[in-house]
């Protein structure tokens, strides 16, 4: 059963530390809009505050003399430390990176930027990023598999759609994101995918799927890919 | 002194309310799509939109703090909103001290330790006044805010309050607020059953704002009650599955 939860609302008796909680008189109480399942509660909105280790898709926003400031969708900023670059950026240049240190005031360390070329981004709320992924990433997927496009999930809630049917891919995550507090999403974006070909007159299996892919796309999408 | 027009009359006020009565009250949220969060009220006659911003970078960057959250709260009555003329548009004398009392009520409640060195701004634009817009406009920021996904202790409300003609009534509307003999704004935290907000106009005894306070609480409640329901249908409302969401 999923029960929806307003902020100041108690979640357990217990004291229990978690996004969109906060603990008063070892009472666990919600601090966000979330969706409480049997025992996990989940957000349904908020902004991104950087975590180390996550995949992020950032626009450089500055460049400095010890590297660069780069938007990554969040109130704070991420930054490229110049000892760690071998290639230089231009602003306004779309990067994806990996979050390597966050401080104490939430300031993101980024390394291993790689260009984004051509494309397409959407963003959608980060914490709808875990449904665009899916278990074990299946709804990435299932849209890979679908669209013929490459997905790539910045964690910071920017989605980079390149290839294939980027359209539909866009707005199946677009979908996604709407809808990820519905029961049963997996099927109804599968359904929605196939009634999408259906109208278009094609079959998916025919006109998408990866290995139908040229070779050349799918190395370059090694390399791009992180 | 007989006044030619009383405002209760049979234990009933001008309108047909009784003592406690608010009046109809809804609330829409998300109604603005470049806000991170947004909220409509419509109280009685009162109109007010809400807007809620943020956290995002702070403005100028000096005004930032490394330890918690800065809170923006600008609430401004449109030029059109009132029976009187309220000249240019943009917040007044009167406006700034709202917005300031306002800023204090979500300082108190906004968990803002939780995001350093960013800034939150709060905007409530009254589009149609009809005594009471300071608790409307509080009551929308609250939805606003919990809409942005902004962490909160609590989902915050309020009433205003005041005695007319010797009675004690809860939610005044114009009249009575210029005719009563005093009046009380109230915004509470029903958790904690705190007062984050009390401003008073005209003189009570102890015992009347003690009985003013039960209502007020009492009054929140029905109040939450249409501030979750906004939410809820944001989310799970007969539209929720429309294209253009």
């Amino acid at each position: 059963m999923k029960d929806f939860i307003v902020p100041g609302e108690v979640l357990y008796a217990e004291p229990r530390r978690f996004d969109g909680s906060f603990v008063e008189d070892n009472q666990t109480f919600s601090s966000v809009l979330s969706v409480k399942y049997d025992d996990k509660v989940v957000p349904l909105k908020g902004k991104y505050t950087p975590v180390v280790s996550d995949y992020v898709i950032g626009v450089i926003k500055e460049e400095r003399f010890s590297g660069y400031e780069i938007d990554i969708n969040s109130p704070y900023e991420g930054t490229l430390s110049s000892r760690d670059l071998r290639e230089s950026f231009e602003v306004g240049q779309v990067v994806s990176a990996v979050i390597r240190a966050v401080d104490e005031v939430n300031e993101a360390l980024l390394v291993e930027p790689r260009k984004l070329w051509g494309g397409h981004i959407v963003e959608v709320e980060s914490v709808k990023i875990p449904r665009v992924i899916g278990r074990n990433n299946s709804m990435v997927m299932m849209l890979e598999q679908y669209t013929g496009s490459r997905i790539f999930v910045g964690k910071n809630g920017r989605i980079y759609v390149k290839g294939g049917n980027a359209a539909l891919a866009l707005l199946a995550i677009l979908k996604i994101a709407k809808e990820a507090h519905v029961h049963g999403l997996t099927d109804r974006v599968k359904a929605f995918l196939e009634e999408e070909y259906r109208k278009a007159g094609k079959t998916p299996s025919a006109s998408s799927s990866l290995l139908s892919e040229p070779a050349e796309a799918r190395e370059e999408r090694d390399e791009s890919m992180p | 002194m007989e006044k030619e027009k009383k405002l209760i009359v049979d234990g009933k006020r001008a309108d047909g309310r009784g003592m406690e009565d608010l009046r109809p009250l809804s609330i829409k949220a998300g109604v603005l799509k470049r806000a991170d969060g947004s909220a409509l009220i419509e109280w009685g006659r009162n109109k007010v939109l809400a807007a809620a911003y943020g956290p995002r970078e702070v403005f100028p960057k000096h005004l930032s703090n490394v330890h918690k959250a800065i809170i923006n709260c600008r609430y401004a009555m449109a030029p059109f909103s009132s029976i009187e003329e309220h000249g240019r548009s943009g917040p007044n004398r009167r406006a700034i001290e709202i917005g300031k009392v306002a800023k204090h009520v979500f300082e108190n409640i906004v968990l803002t330790k939780q995001f350093p060195k960013t800034q939150i701004d709060i905007s409530m634009e009254v589009l149609q006044s009809d005594g009471g817009t300071r608790v409307a406009g509080i009551t929308a920021a609250s939805v606003a805010l919990a809409d942005a996904g902004i962490p909160m202790k609590d989902l915050v409300q309020g009433v205003s309050l005041g005695r007319v003609e010797g009675q004690l009534v809860a939610d005044l509307d114009k009249y009575e607020d210029n005719q009563g003999e005093a009046d009380v704004p109230l915004i509470v935290s029903l958790r904690s059953r705190e007062i984050l907000l009390f401003q008073q106009d005209g003189m009570l005894t102890k015992e009347e704002l003690a009985r003013m306070f039960e209502m007020g609480f009492k009054g929140a409640e029905a109040v939450r009650a249409v501030q979750v329901q906004a939410l809820k249908d944001r989310y799970y409302g007969p539209h929720e599955l429309n294209e253009d969401g």
